[in-house]
């Protein structure tokens, strides 16, 4: 569905000129096998948790959420219109599959599913993310977190 | 969300993309991507579909035991899923339709429903009830806009009043369930609600607004081809 040509304009257009800077190819890390991966879900939804300052346009920083945080606690706080919040609001696993992680875990298909999942505001430029970024890729590797599954909204 | 898999795998860790709109991946190049089929928004497809939900995961992660000597794109199994309306969903109340903010009050037992149905609810990133919200945006440009706790700008607190209006309604559009698309839904709020009608408006004002600030928010407020400027051409 979502090939650039199957979205109406206007916002064809507005999807077509969002920010992809170039990046040089980035060597792929070896990832671990499945049973040593340990998961944690990275999303651009700007989550927060309910009573936290909801995140703004260019921010930089991120959100963490912890594997005790009710459902109904995790607030999208992105500031696109461009994108579908319906199905979020009747199920969070369609932005931030926790539950589908840990039974992937139960089931033996990955090692661990990580306890701190993490979002960031993907209206942001990715290169003014890079120093969060880092910070918070060497932040899950202490953790014990090897692997991410990025998900975009 | 491309530049952050370069920073990740930069810093060592393995990394995978489930990818909405392709393009953007072949641009960026991230290490590994499944891109898959469903609308913005909705990364791991419809709602309450927990096989397909695991499905995307795992065919994500299986893109980690193949080699990538270059960057790794592979399209999701399944193209197969289409989007249909559901002719049967109405939204389950009649609307008062004397003004927003009696349209909104109700709104309010349909959307207690809704939450009792779904079990919880998104709303509540702007710190204000839901009639409060519609009326904080309703007086936003009068005389006497309404007084507001402190703790968030002005500009701020009315963008995510209106995400709130917004989620009020389509989270009551669900009370009775269905599976209305999200073309249907956003087809009913933005024209059959004087919610939806007074968010147009506030988006109208605030484009051409002398306060910057506002002006920046105006392209948060409305899906770009639902605004009133674009409807009359």
């Amino acid at each position: 569905m979502v090939r650039l040509a199957d979205i109406p304009e206007p916002e064809r257009t507005v999807i077509a000129d969002l920010d992809c800077p170039a990046y040089e190819d980035t060597p792929p890390v070896k990832p671990p096998s499945p049973a040593e991966r340990h998961v944690a879900i990275v999303s651009t939804a700007g989550f927060i948790l309910r009573g936290e300052r909801p995140m703004l346009s260019n921010e930089t920083g991120y959100r963490a959420i912890e594997a005790d945080v009710e459902d109904g606690d995790i607030l999208c706080s992105h500031v696109s219109t461009n994108f579908d919040r319906t199905g979020f609001q009747q199920d969070v696993n369609v932005m931030l599959p926790r539950e589908r992680l840990l039974e992937l875990e139960r089931e033996g298909s990955i090692g661990k599913a990580a306890d701190t999942h993490y979002a960031f505001m993907g209206a942001t430029s990715p290169p003014k993310l890079e120093d969060k970024a880092r910070e918070l890729g060497r932040s899950m590797l202490a953790l014990g977190v090897n692997t991410v599954v990025l998900a975009p909204v | 969300m491309s530049g952050l898999a370069h920073y990740f795998e930069d810093e060592g860790l393995a990394t995978v993309i489930v990818a909405l709109v392709r393009e953007h991946i072949v641009s960026m190049r991230p290490p590994r991507a499944l891109w898959v089929p469903f609308e913005l928004g909705r990364p791991f497809g419809p709602p309450g579909n927990a096989g397909l939900q695991r499905r995307v995961l795992s065919e994500a992660l299986a893109l980690l035991d193949q080699a990538c000597p270059e960057p790794l794109l592979r399209d999701f199994s399944d193209e197969s899923i289409e989007i249909m309306d559901d002719a049967d969903w109405r939204f389950p109340a009649t609307l008062d339709s004397s003004s927003p903010r009696a349209e909104a009050t109700g709104v309010l037992p349909v959307w207690q429903l809704a939450r009792a149905r779904i079990g919880r609810s998104s709303y509540g990133i702007s710190g204000l009830a839901p009639e409060a919200a519609v009326e904080y945006i309703e007086r936003y440009h009068s005389p006497q806009p309404m007084r507001i706790p402190k703790g968030m700008a002005k500009v701020s607190r009315a963008r995510f009043a209106i995400d709130d209006i917004k989620a009020f309604y389509l989270e009551a559009a669900m009370a009775e369930g269905g599976h209305p698309s999200t073309r249907q839904l956003l087809d009913w709020f933005w024209g059959h609600t004087l919610a939806g009608a007074l968010i147009r408006e506030f988006q109208e004002t605030a484009r051409v607004s002398e306060d910057s600030n506002l002006e920046l928010i105006a392209g948060s407020l409305v899906p770009a081809g639902r605004t009133i400027s674009f409807l009359r051409g």
